[in-house]
């Protein structure tokens, strides 16, 4: 048992954190997430600067251009990205879809894709989900049909974020109607500026574009862009999924908006009496501090288990969930205290904190729902962790 | 970030399985809860033969010289198989001893707890059920070289297995005192036995010009205030150590019976509305486990860290007690009745929650904690 950083990882936390201190602007506040539309031009910047400096795909093996760092040093990354509401991490290059094409995909491939991953110069994103394929994923219709050298695709994906901002999609494809669902998918590669391929934009319940759907209407897709088997994509397209699967971000946007509140709270230009002079709510945060502190612990532990060879697939489902839910718990509480002010939105006038936790609240509805919903991850719990059967 | 077990742990952990699944069965855990004090009394000999006591005391003084964390591990078989036995409450009091008292009195009491000779019990709270040392208000007078103590502490647990009280008293010259008192058939100690949820025994104390040598003082002044505070930090850690294999205990026990109970044919254990309840129980216990070894491994570093001995005592007093609730529901009717073990868990989950700090007490110390 040791709960602290080894000097290296301190230091390499310290170091992470100079870089934020000089690249982002003075008094920032977000946004916390990287598929976030606004400042494009600055996560363009730092991801650059990440990609210089070797930390953006530190976790990649050397010969990717990669640093082999520990899982705890990419938790660490993570964590202090989230924690800063830095953009420009890119998880879809960098922890999802380049450690599947190293496990998946071939020579050529790798060579074709992941230096620009390493190098910040691409955008991915991810196309999964469809109208009527979101937990059930394996009954996804997008088709791909061989023709020639080439796959023919068509349907629509969505709730892809990023896609507007992106340069390739890898997807998921059914490319055998008549075999049962799972063993009918594969992964292929699109290039975004196909013809063919329509992006249209959805806006969420904040107000803000960060995803969209992509219709493809007989887009020609390469035969060359399949990633492993024909008709295998399920498990590499699964695989994606668990290194998607961590609770880090939440829990450091949960760290970074309870401060903001404690500071609030502490501070002489609070508007809201109640922050200064309600008992209860020394309680809550103490609560709330707890809570963060559990689901952190969580994250770390999944972590060290994959350190030391584990695949700690239930552990990683229970940070996800603890991670989310005391991420809105936070939220929640932020825009309670703040009274009558919570209910103003980033931009008006009076707003105490820009109405910036009114605004998140409402953002983070998403947390329990994406990268598979809380309720997903609860079976996974049940079933892969306590051995509970499956119906 | 190391979340494993050393060796040395592994060991305590296998070994205390072993001896208390024979040794703290739930038909003991009931003898004990009905007043069969030869129950403990047994099993006690049997822990002080394995070292259990010694645990945590330096090697200098005759013990293991192990740490807060190896002391965690033990605690949570204790907590998983409900052991009715004071390790806790000697564990801690000489903890505080070792770090607090003059030499002469760590070498005269901690070799004596090392071999089972005398056994040391914290009576902290009074009337009020604070505990906040500073709200202490049991009298004691100076006479001579002595202190003669008068008044009344509650909730002791294990008075009546314990020869000693390491107590908290306010002296006539107004200042407060942590204190090794002598109880075991003292004339000038009554005991007054509770009837207490946690199934073993608890009794209020009454002092009646028991004179105490003031070679017994552990601290006085602002250092009794923050060996106290420590005694404290330090029991809510262990209780909550305890609530954690608690936990886990209670969890596995729902897992086997959902999987089995049958019901439309199937186990109930493979409905989602079962598996969802199950699956928050176990992020709970997993919570409660992870802050615990956070909370341990601090006693571990110079001093400790308030912040951590705050959050694991929350969380294991709320997250637990309602992980319990949750079991309840989960075992559907035969987890209501008396004959089910599972209130057994219940009701020491809830004692438990009360030990060492509620948690609205450990809230309010986690909030000046964080700057509040």
């Amino acid at each position: 048992m040791r709960f602290e950083f080894t000097a290296e990882e301190s230091n390499f936390k310290s170091q992470l954190s100079a870089f934020l201190d000089d690249v982002l602007p003075n008094d920032w506040h977000g946004p916390a997430d990287e598929s976030r539309d606004d400042h494009w031009e600055l996560n363009q910047e730092i991801k650059k600067g990440l990609a210089e400096r070797g930390w953006l795909v530190m976790s990649w093996p050397k010969e990717y251009g990669g640093a082999d760092s520990s899982p705890m040093m990419n938790t660490i990354f993570a964590e202090e990205m989230a924690y800063r509401r830095a953009p420009g991490h890119d998880r879809f290059g960098t922890r999802m879809f380049g450690p599947t094409l190293m496990r998946f995909g071939t020579e050529e491939q790798r060579t074709k894709y992941l230096g620009s991953i390493a190098r910040g110069e691409i955008q991915w994103c991810q196309g999964y989900s469809e109208p009527n394929s979101g937990s059930d994923l394996a009954s996804l219709q997008t088709k791909a049909v061989e023709d020639g050298d080439d796959f023919i695709v068509t349907g629509a994906k969505i709730w892809t974020s990023l896609a507007h901002r992106a340069d390739m999609m890898f997807m998921l494809v059914r490319t055998d109607p008549e075999a049962r669902p799972h063993k009918g998918i594969s992964l292929i590669l699109v290039d975004m500026k196909s013809p063919g391929v329509e992006v249209q934009p959805i806006v969420n319940m904040a107000g803000v574009h960060s995803f969209n759907q992509v219709v493809f209407d007989h887009v020609r897709v390469p035969k060359a862009n399949l990633v492993g088997d024909l008709n295998d994509g399920w498990r590499a397209g699964m695989t994606v999924l668990n290194f998607e699967r961590s609770g880090i971000d939440y829990a450091a946007w949960a760290r970074a908006a309870l401060e903001e509140l404690i500071d609030y709270v502490n501070s002489d230009d609070a508007e809201v009496s109640a922050a200064k002079t309600d008992p209860t709510v020394r309680v809550k945060l103490a609560e709330l501090h707890m809570e963060v502190e559990a689901a952190r612990l969580m994250c770390y532990d999944v972590s060290y288990r994959q350190g030391k060879g584990e695949i700690p697939s239930s552990e990683a489902s229970m940070s996800k969930v603890a991670a989310s839910e005391v991420y809105l718990k936070v939220l929640d509480y932020g825009v309670d205290l703040l009274g009558m002010y919570g209910v103003l939105e980033p931009g008006s006038d009076q707003a105490e904190l820009q109405g910036r936790f009114f605004k998140m609240r409402l953002f983070y509805t998403s947390g329990p729902i994406l990268a598979g919903t809380n309720e997903i991850q609860k079976n996974i719990i049940a079933q892969r962790g306590l051995g509970l059967p499956r119906k | 970030m190391d979340f494993g077990l050393t060796e040395t742990q592994e060991l305590i952990k296998a070994s205390a399985k072993e001896f208390l699944e024979e040794k703290s069965d739930p038909a003991i855990v009931r003898a004990v809860a009905d007043g069969d004090s030869e129950a403990i009394a047994s099993l006690w000999k049997d822990i002080v033969e394995l070292g259990w006591p010694s645990l945590t005391i330096s090697e200098e003084h005759g013990g293991a010289g192990l740490t807060f964390s190896d002391l965690a591990v033990l605690l949570e078989e204790l907590g998983a198989s409900l052991a009715p036995t004071p390790i806790v409450e000697s564990s801690i009091s000489s903890w505080t001893i070792e770090r607090f008292a003059p030499d002469a009195l760590k070498a005269d009491l901690l070799p004596k707890v090392a071999e089972g000779d005398i056994l040391i019990t914290p009576a902290i709270v009074e009337r009020d059920a604070s505990w906040n040392p500073e709200d202490s208000k049991l009298a004691a007078t100076k006479s001579g070289s002595s202190l003669v103590i008068t008044g009344e502490k509650r909730f002791v647990a294990f008075a009546e297995q314990a020869t000693h009280a390491l107590t908290l008293v306010r002296t006539d010259y107004d200042e407060p005192a942590l204190i090794v008192v002598p109880i075991w058939k003292s004339d000038g100690v009554e005991q007054s036995p509770l009837k207490h949820s946690s199934g073993v025994p608890v009794s209020s104390l009454s002092f009646n010009e028991l004179e105490v040598p003031e070679t017994n003082i552990i601290a006085t002044g602002d250092k009794a205030i923050e060996a106290a505070n420590e005694l404290i930090a330090a029991g809510g850690v262990a209780r909550s150590a305890q609530l954690a294999g608690l936990g886990r205990a209670v969890v596995d026990a729902t897992v086997e019976y959902t999987a089995n109970r049958e019901q439309f044919g199937v186990p109930v254990g493979s409905f989602q509305a079962v598996q969802h309840h199950l699956a928050e129980m176990a992020i709970s216990a997993k919570q409660v486990n992870h802050l615990v070894h956070s909370a341990a491994w601090s006693f571990s570093q110079e001093g400790y860290s308030v912040d951590t001995a705050a959050q694991a005592k929350i969380a294991a007093s709320d997250k637990i007690a309602a992980l319990c609730w949750t079991a309840h529901q989960c075992h559907g009717a035969i987890g209501f009745t008396w004959e089910h073990d599972l209130h057994l868990y219940t009701r020491r989950a809830l004692a438990w929650k009360t030990d060492y700090g509620d948690s609205t007490f450990h809230k309010s110390k986690l909030a000046n904690a964080i700057g509040l």
